[in-house]
């Protein structure tokens, strides 16, 4: 595709149950550590399912400043964080900075991952002070991505307001909504939240960002299952490409909530959410087959299987459903030249990406939408499938969908699928259903960078059939060749499919 | 955009507060018919509101095929019979059976501001009465709003490219864009786009919250309008590539010839003072479509009907057209009430007729006319329409701008 407007990855950030910055998070995955623990966001009893990737300690002000955050609900907060942190690690600056002097200069490189374990999460990058000539961020947190670069002025195609956000969500918030229709159904409709209402439609977190960081530019939120933050990268690639757009942040974001844990638990998808002996821990219609879907089923398979507890464990014999994650993860694209003039360090390239749709139920369609998926992903991006380095794979413990994918990835890739390194980092993260396909994008631009490909952790016996051999529970080194194009998948329940080729930069070995 | 795939808009399928189908529909709007009646779907007796436009007497029969109803949510159930009807008109059978579209390059994109709300009341209900044990699998099943592309696209078979845009009170025309983006660039050669909202208590309860409902009449642009009125529905266009069209045969109502998207950060319910994200979107979407202010024919206003949008909105147009412009502005609001993401979906559909008919839908309501644009009063116009714009916007600030031009045979 000569002549085509290039596509680069100039920064990121990220809100999660395992980090705040790209190498916190990246440190922990190949570390194996899990992102479960007890829930404090509500109630668990009597439910069944206790643990998530719950973000806690979450303090948005100790990002933003204190500006007046009751406006937000905790979806637009992990937004607003995740926006924040993207802006500053790609050089962007704060709102005060874009609207004055121009975009800072981003830092030639990521400043070295200090040897010290990972700072809390409360102590990441503060707000950026009013005054765009003051230097922006104290030097204490200088390891931080956010670094201490000076304001350079640098020219730039791109006025900075006009920056676009796309957001892959699934439910932005279902609790807002909820609690917005109790309070009325309890005290009647004259009671009812004004405020919540604004927050209770789903774009309501990309237009909460967007007031808050000043992104005029296209705004848009995106609903695909699973699949929603790899689309919503995908659509920003498009808006680039076609010249509708020099800088985009792009990726997911969701909340952990009562409704939507519940919910997934009484539907027999989580990990704690079925018996051993097959039988849905939930309520007689839950897990029910005979929808035009995947489906909820695969008792049988189950009950051949020892329990493995809660835990999620992607891509293995025993798995038995997800873990529930939340957090919110955005990449800044940008078109190449103009990211280069304004002198940002470029983290990746997006080579290319693919999309289709599972319009039929069952394994043997997913797995065909996501070998399409794929294809188009490898064409878009003029690659072979043995220059494939490596995968970051969507499975995330799902009876029914990990081995479609994996069939699916073997259906494209070919040879090259059987020995190819692969990850599942919902293994240790969880499902972060609207967050999942950033934070992956996240993390392997992280493994394009130091070379470890994160373990799949608790993975020990492979399920029958599945053609990745090389899925590990160990965290590998990758060889260099194999650090220069890497694949993301994402498969959704529900027939979503969406796949995309990154790039190392240039310079990079 | 040079050198691009043109696209066409060669289907229409509407389910409406004034009827379903396309010809139904846009008969009634050219008679300046009103879609609204006190509100069936709940009890309204805690409102000091009590009008809706609702879909009366829908059934998912006709259309629903190959799914259950049963396990579909209404929203889901509107937009299948909106996509069934719009390929009919089409003239696009069932894919695969002879027909050489392949599924894989279709695809779906769809609009709304709440998904399937009436799931999450249900859940709301069960919650408050202590019997969340009935709840089963069907709230993650039915809720999740990507759950109406996904439906229209099993029920129909379409294996490409599926995406939900819920961007709320301008979904419609999201939906549409992206359509666009996906043919333009050559990943798909049919898409359906379009929005769906079911009447929901929520979104009720909410603009009665924010004294946004009308009493009584929805009077767009009228000095002494009183506010919007909710309803709901669905609409879908059949967009595939202008020459892929014309080799079929097909019958070309328009082109969907480009689009605008910005945002306010503004505020997240009340639009920008001078309308400049109203203004950014109409400029991109001109720019897009190389399209002279002077070219447009016909503005299909957003148009709520409240006090702020519509005055902002004239503000916006004045800004782009030059104050003082005559290019006839209307609201279908004003007789269809605010299908939410449904919304700029049907009337995506109405510019598409506009320019294929060469007739203007009236504002209906309208007696003493704020400002001095032409607002196409309370009767249908003839008048040659070779360019109209869709204009939609949206709480968050999303604000979007389509345009069609018409297709020389």
């Amino acid at each position: 595709m000569t002549g085509r407007r290039r596509v680069v990855v100039t920064g990121s950030g990220v809100v999660s149950p395992l980090g705040d910055t790209p190498a916190a998070l990246h440190r922990a995955l190949a570390a194996g550590t899990s992102g479960r623990k007890p829930i404090e966001l509500f109630a668990t009893a009597g439910i069944g399912c206790h643990e998530a990737g719950e973000v806690r300690p979450f303090d948005p002000q100790s990002y933003v400043g204190d500006r007046n955050l009751r406006p937000l609900d905790r979806t637009s907060r992990l937004l607003v964080v995740a926006a924040q942190l993207a802006l500053a690690d790609s050089g962007w600056g704060g709102r005060e900075a874009r609207a004055g002097a121009g975009p800072q200069a981003a830092p030639a490189a990521r400043p070295a991952v200090p040897a010290t374990p990972a700072a809390p999460a409360t102590l990441a990058v503060p707000a950026v002070p009013a005054n765009p000539a003051v230097p922006a961020v104290p030097a204490a947190t200088a390891t931080l991505a956010a670094s201490a670069t000076p304001a350079v002025p640098a020219a730039s195609a791109v006025p900075a307001a006009d920056i676009g956000l796309v957001l892959g969500t699934t439910f932005c918030s279902v609790r807002t909504i909820a609690e917005f229709d109790r309070r009325g159904l309890r005290l009647g409709p004259t009671h009812a939240s004004p405020l919540d209402f604004a927050n209770s439609v789903i774009n309501a977190a990309a237009g909460q960002a967007a007031i808050w960081h000043g992104l005029r530019g296209v705004n848009s939120t995106l609903a695909a299952g699973e699949a929603s933050g790899l689309q919503a990268i995908a659509q920003a690639v498009e808006l680039v490409r076609t010249g509708r757009a020099d800088a985009v942040l792009a990726g997911g974001a969701e909340e952990l909530c009562f409704e939507s844990f519940f919910g997934y638990h009484r539907a027999g998808r989580l990990c704690g959410s079925r018996r051993p002996d097959g039988a849905a821990a939930a309520g007689p219609n839950a897990g029910a087959v005979g929808r035009a879907g995947v489906g909820s089923g695969g008792g049988a398979a189950l009950a051949a299987l020892a329990a493995i507890d809660e835990r999620p464990v992607p891509f293995d014999a025993r798995r038995n459903g997800f873990s529930l994650a939340e957090g919110a993860a955005l990449l800044m694209l940008e078109e190449a030249a103009a990211a280069a003039a304004r002198g940002a360090a470029v983290r990746a390239e997006v080579l290319g990406w693919g999309a289709a749709f599972a319009a039929a139920g069952g394994e043997a369609a997913l797995a065909g939408a996501l070998a399409r998926a794929v294809e188009l992903a490898l064409a878009d991006a003029a690659t072979a499938p043995r220059e494939i380095g490596c995968l970051s794979a969507s499975a995330s413990g799902s009876l029914e969908v990990d081995r479609a994918e994996a069939l699916g990835v073997a259906a494209a890739l070919g040879e090259r699928a059987a020995a190819l390194p692969v990850t599942a980092i919902k293994a240790m993260l969880g499902e972060g259903l609207g967050v999942s396909g950033a934070w992956q994008a996240v993390d392997l631009i992280e493994t394009i960078r130091d070379g470890e490909l994160p373990g799949i952790a608790g993975l020990e016996r492979l399920a029958p059939g599945l053609p990745l051999g090389g899925a590990s529970v160990a965290t590998r080194r990758l060889a260099p060749a194999e650090r220069r194009r890497a694949l993301i998948t994402a498969v959704g329940a529900d027939g979503h499919c969406a796949a995309m080729v990154l790039g190392a930069p240039p310079e990079a070995p | 955009m040079n050198g691009a795939r043109r696209i066409a808009v060669t289907g229409l399928g509407a389910v409406t507060p004034l009827g379903s189908g396309r010809e139904e529909v846009w008969a009634n709007l050219l008679g300046g018919r009103l879609g609204f009646a006190p509100v069936e779907s709940f009890d309204t007796k805690a409102f000091s509101v009590h009008l809706g436009a609702e879909v009366r007497g829908f059934s998912p029969a006709p259309y629903v095929r190959r799914l259950d109803p049963r396990w579909l949510g209404r929203a889901s159930q509107l937009a299948i019979a909106a996509a069934r009807q719009a390929l009919a008109d089409a003239g696009i059978g069932e894919l695969g059976g002879g027909n050489e579209l392949e599924p894989e390059l279709a695809g779906v994109a769809m609009g709304t501001t709440s998904g399937e709300p009436l799931e999450v009341e249900r859940f709301d209900d069960r919650y408050l009465a202590g019997e969340l044990d009935a709840v089963g699998d069907e709230f993650m099943t039915l809720y999740p709003c990507h759950m109406i592309a996904v439906h229209v696209a099993r029920e129909l078979g379409f294996a490409g490219v599926n995406t939900m845009i819920p961007t709320a009170c301008a979904a419609g025309n999201y939906a549409l864009a992206h359509a666009v983006d996906v043919l333009r660039a050559g990943r798909a050669e049919l898409m359906l786009a379009g929005g769906a909202d079911a009447f929901s208590r929520i979104t009720y309860t909410g603009f009665a919250r924010l004294g946004a409902i009308a009493p009584e009449r929805c009077q767009p642009f009228d000095r002494h309008r009183k506010g919007m009125i909710p309803g709901e529905g669905a609409a879908v266009l059949v967009l595939e590539p202008l020459d892929a069209a014309r080799r079929r045969g097909a019958r070309i109502y328009a082109e969907v010839a480009g689009y605008g998207l910005s945002c306010d950060a503004h505020h997240m319910t009340a639009a920008h003072p001078e309308g400049e994200g109203a203004v950014r979107a109409m400029a991109r979407a001109l720019a897009d479509a190389a399209v002279e202010p002077h070219e447009v024919s016909y503005i299909s206003a957003h148009g709520t009907g409240t006090p702020t949008n519509d005055r902002l909105e004239a503000i916006a147009v004045e800004r782009v057209f030059g104050a003082g412009t005559r290019v006839p502005i209307s609201s279908v609001k004003s007789m269809l009430g605010h299908t939410m993401g449904a919304a700029s979906a049907i009337e995506a559909a109405v510019c598409a007729l506009a320019v294929a008919t060469d007739q203007i839908p009236p504002t209906m309501g309208l007696e003493e006319p704020e400002g001095d644009l032409d607002y196409v009063p309370n009767a249908a116009r003839r008048h040659r329409v070779e360019v109209a714009m869709n204009n939609a916007y949206a709480f968050g600030g999303n604000n979007a701008s389509t345009i069609f031009r018409k297709c020389e045979a």
